[in-house]
């Protein structure tokens, strides 16, 4: 009651009220609009060149209008479907795999009574996030890398295996070492957010449970996940609209030839195709494609959680 | 408290806007650096007039002339490219008699390409400027944005002209439809030798063994070896990993070998320029590395690309066979054979080919007589281009050439010799800061050291090994024998700027594949990757090849030519 009365409250004013009322928000505001106006929608002029024949010495206005030839040419090659398909199924296996486990480590951490450990382990769970993939790829290398990688030595050395396991160099075992390190990169990070909804619930939901007799896991189940299942929504919702988009690092550092059909990606397709030939106009035409189809996913998952009575991300 | 909040709201926001304004000077730092470097300009113009102001007036009121040079900066500690010893030599002995304020632009060595191609789509490029990478330098012709030279050489630098010789300046002429045009200066190339085949001596000791001649000598040796464990339990026979920014380099040795040249026309050789791999035999060459690795008689990470390993193999003294440029194995900053000896005592590497089945010559790629490609942008004024041609024509001259190379003698080196060739050239790291010099980036005309004859030039490079020269030599003889320039082409090919980046990573995958499947699976998976290649582009660049070679537009020859 008391929100709609202020909200009917609110359009009697006008717009200039507000305004000057709170003129040092709306002038703090400004800053980083500016910001994404200077850094995000200006650049935004230049997708133009996705429907040119791009010569950098002419620029914008003085390159010849082609229309859609270039997206033409990308989906043409033949390794443009593999790294579509590629993307799309390694963002899958991440979305399965790496989304729940940042949940169930949050609730982990956040079920720990010792304070000390729980700070501890909370850290170095964060610690790889901060850690360059170029990096990782070497401590990759380090454990999974053929007779001299640390577990393939181990396992030899032991008798486990009468060969090596081939964790780089074999696609579908590729594809595991991939998503494993993934999850190990980004889950610390992940649980930031859970850990924040977790700790603001109220607390006297959980006592009332106690009171009625429910176990630790009863709940979990009962009250802390209904808790953060509106956080958990919008970052599902955000994920999927990502599905289409993949960082560059990740599969380029950790991908090699041998496995070149799983880990060609659409970032590392358009760096070789497009940024290394210096065929600007096509890489910026994949980049376009890429985000048309970034926001059609993330509006039809936000329609969808809307659907189910969620709140969605706008 | 409202006060308060106020004065923290206003403090905060003034905050941020500092905070974004300063991002935004980093953001746009293009447009920055180029009004300081015209302030730059304009000062030191400045600058130089007042000086002929205070000197006595030169008899022609000349205007000075700024020229802008990129220079690649490679992070040497001490040295400073703005400000060094060459720079001065350049603006006493060049630029001052000719009213010419010479300023070098330092661009990083490592981010050369990526560099040009924004200050060129920025405007803000030198007035000379550098890069190896060719095809990039065909795609700035085809766009428009190089200075065509044509005449000009005659009347402002003959020298030079005579120094490169139509061989070199024949690759830095392109046809964009009216001829051939000379649009870029390559700089001429002293040393024309790639690579050669390294093999342990005295592991050939212990086996008994001579230095193999042919692939089934070689055969032999890796078995010795591997059954002998002359490296320890971590011998690597064949030492030989993926090298993916051009997977078939290391491998054009190899399969030239192979190849039967009596079904090789002059057209298939322009038509498979840099698709060696698919000429008659040449797949032998990899179907034998296939064998080798199946025995485990090659690295077993093949196909991982693990520099930092490969380079412990070697200098731990496992590697007992491998590819590597004529002088890799006793190159200064990274000298495997030095590293090698402190491992393993009297442990050493010699140079060999060992890919000739029938015991006859078989031809060895070289480089071309072109080094790295120089250039002036199209918006470059005509006066400043003159002066960038005279800059140029100047330094060929002998003595020019010889200090910027060498530096001052007492400083860089103590005396030359009866060939006038420096005796004891320091290395940079030795040298006094003020004295610290690159030779082949300060004349880039030049990539080598020139002492007048190739001769004396060969002998000069040995000599810069010091302790190896006779190996050396012996190197870099393996490598000259019977080479062949590869093939270029003077009109842009289409279909390798479409589709060169991907044929490069089938290739890779191509030469993967088949070196590691099982011996059976071989032909199998030759064709698969080679279809892949082919359908990804390499068909047309091929056949793109194939119609340039019909027009002419290429430069090379067949070597195996009757």
């Amino acid at each position: 009651m008391v929100k709609q009365a202020s909200s009917k409250g609110t359009k009697r004013k006008k717009g200039l009220y507000w305004l000057r009322r709170d003129w040092r928000l709306y002038a703090m505001l400004a800053v980083p609009i500016l910001w994404y106006v200077i850094f995000c929608y200006k650049p935004m002029a230049g997708l133009i060149i996705a429907f040119q024949k791009y010569n950098i010495f002419t620029g914008i206005k003085g390159s010849k209008f082609i229309g859609l030839e270039n997206f033409e040419f990308v989906f043409g090659m033949r390794d443009f479907g593999i790294a579509l398909r590629n993307t799309l199924w390694l963002n899958f296996l991440d979305l399965l795999f790496g989304f729940p486990v940042p949940i169930i480590l949050a609730i982990l951490l956040n079920e720990m009574r010792m304070l000390k450990l729980k700070k501890v382990s909370q850290t170095l769970l964060y610690l790889p996030h901060f850690l360059s993939w170029v990096i990782i790829g070497g401590m990759v290398l380090e454990i999974f890398a053929p007779t001299s990688g640390a577990i393939n030595a181990l396992l030899l050395k032991w008798g486990l295996v009468e060969s090596n396991v081939p964790f780089l160099t074999n696609g579908a075992w590729w594809t595991f070492t991939y998503v494993l390190v993934g999850v190990w990169q980004g889950m610390g990070w992940g649980t930031i957010l859970y850990l924040a909804a977790i700790t603001g619930l109220d607390t006297t939901l959980f006592e009332a449970a106690q009171i009625d007799g429910a176990n630790k896991l009863q709940q979990i189940w009962h009250v802390t996940l209904p808790g953060i299942r509106s956080t958990i929504v919008v970052l599902l919702v955000m994920n999927i609209g990502r599905m289409m988009s993949i960082g560059f690092d990740r599969p380029f550092i950790i991908g090699n030839t041998l496995v070149q059909d799983t880990c060609d990606v659409i970032s590392t397709f358009v760096y070789r195709a497009g940024i290394q030939n210096n065929q600007f106009a096509r890489a910026t035409a994949i980049g376009l494609f890429q985000s048309v189809v970034g926001l059609i996913l993330i509006t039809v998952a936000n329609s969808v959680s809307r659907l189910f009575d969620e709140q969605g991300i706008w | 408290m409202k006060k308060f909040q106020k004065v923290l709201s206003l403090a905060l926001a003034f905050g941020m806007c500092v905070s974004m304004f300063a991002g935004c000077g980093s953001g746009s730092d293009d447009k920055g650096g180029s009004s300081s470097a015209a302030d730059k300009t304009e000062s030191s113009a400045a600058q130089s007039d007042s000086n002929e102001e205070s000197t006595p007036p030169a008899e022609n009121n000349d205007e000075w002339i700024t020229l802008r040079v990129e220079m690649y900066d490679r992070s040497i500690a001490g040295f400073n490219v703005e400000d060094c010893w060459q720079l001065h030599y350049i603006q006493e002995n060049f630029g001052d008699p000719n009213h010419i304020k010479v300023e070098w632009v330092p661009v990083s060595r490592w981010e050369e390409g990526t560099i040009l191609n924004t200050q060129l789509a920025g405007g803000t490029a030198p007035d000379i400027c550098m890069t190896y990478g060719g095809d990039l330098v065909q795609q700035y012709v085809d766009m428009g944005g190089i200075y065509a030279l044509d005449g000009m050489l005659d009347e402002y630098a003959p020298d030079l002209k005579a120094f490169l010789g139509d061989n070199v300046l024949e690759y830095g002429q392109f046809d964009v439809g009216n001829g051939k045009e000379q649009f870029a200066l390559p700089a001429r190339r002293i040393i024309v030798a790639t690579q050669v085949n390294y093999i342990r001596k005295d592991w050939l000791e212990k086996l008994n063994m001579e230095v193999p001649t042919n692939v089934d000598e070689l055969y032999e040796y890796l078995k010795a070896a591997k059954e002998q464990n002359l490296g320890g339990e971590k011998t690597i026979p064949y030492a030989s990993d993926l090298y993916s920014a051009d997977p078939f380099y290391g491998w054009i040795y190899q399969m030239d070998a192979f190849i039967d040249y009596s079904q090789v026309t002059e057209e298939d050789w322009v038509a498979h320029h840099d698709f060696h791999y698919l000429l008659p035999g040449a797949k032998e060459a990899i179907r034998w590395m296939n064998k080798f690795f199946n025995e485990g008689l090659v690295t077993d990470y093949f196909g991982i690309e693990n520099s930092d390993q490969t380079k412990s193999d070697r200098v731990n003294g496992y590697d007992g066979f491998w590819m590597g440029n004529w002088d890799a194995a006793w190159r200064m900053e990274d000298s495997f054979q030095i590293d090698l000896e402190k491992n393993v005592e009297g442990a050493s590497y010699i140079a060999c080919d060992a890919f000739k089945p029938d015991s006859e010559d078989k031809p060895h790629e070289t480089y071309t007589a072109a080094g790295q490609y120089i250039f002036i942008p199209a918006s470059v004024p005509e006066e400043t281009a003159i002066a960038a041609l005279k800059y140029l024509n100047w330094m060929c001259q002998p003595e020019s050439l010889f200090a910027l190379q060498n530096g001052e003698e007492g400083h860089n080196y103590t005396t030359v010799d009866e060939n006038g060739i420096p005796t004891d050239l320091k290395n940079v790291d030795d040298t006094e800061d003020a004295y610290k010099l690159h030779a082949t980036d300060g004349a880039p005309i030049c990539n080598g050291f020139y002492y007048g004859s190739d001769e004396l030039n060969f002998a000069a490079s040995a000599n810069a090994y010091p302790g190896y020269t006779d190996e050396v030599a012996h190197s870099l003889e393996i490598s000259n024998t019977f080479g062949y320039e590869p093939i270029s082409f003077t009109r842009t090919i289409q279909a390798r700027v479409d589709y060169g980046t991907t044929v490069i990573s089938k290739e890779a995958e191509l030469l993967v594949q088949t070196v590691t499947c099982k011996p059976e699976e071989f032909d199998a998976k030759w064709d698969e990757y080679m279809n892949a290649l082919l359908t990804s582009g390499g068909q047309q660049i091929i056949d793109e090849q194939r119609e340039a070679y019909k027009e002419g537009a290429y430069r090379g020859s067949y070597p195996m030519a009757e």
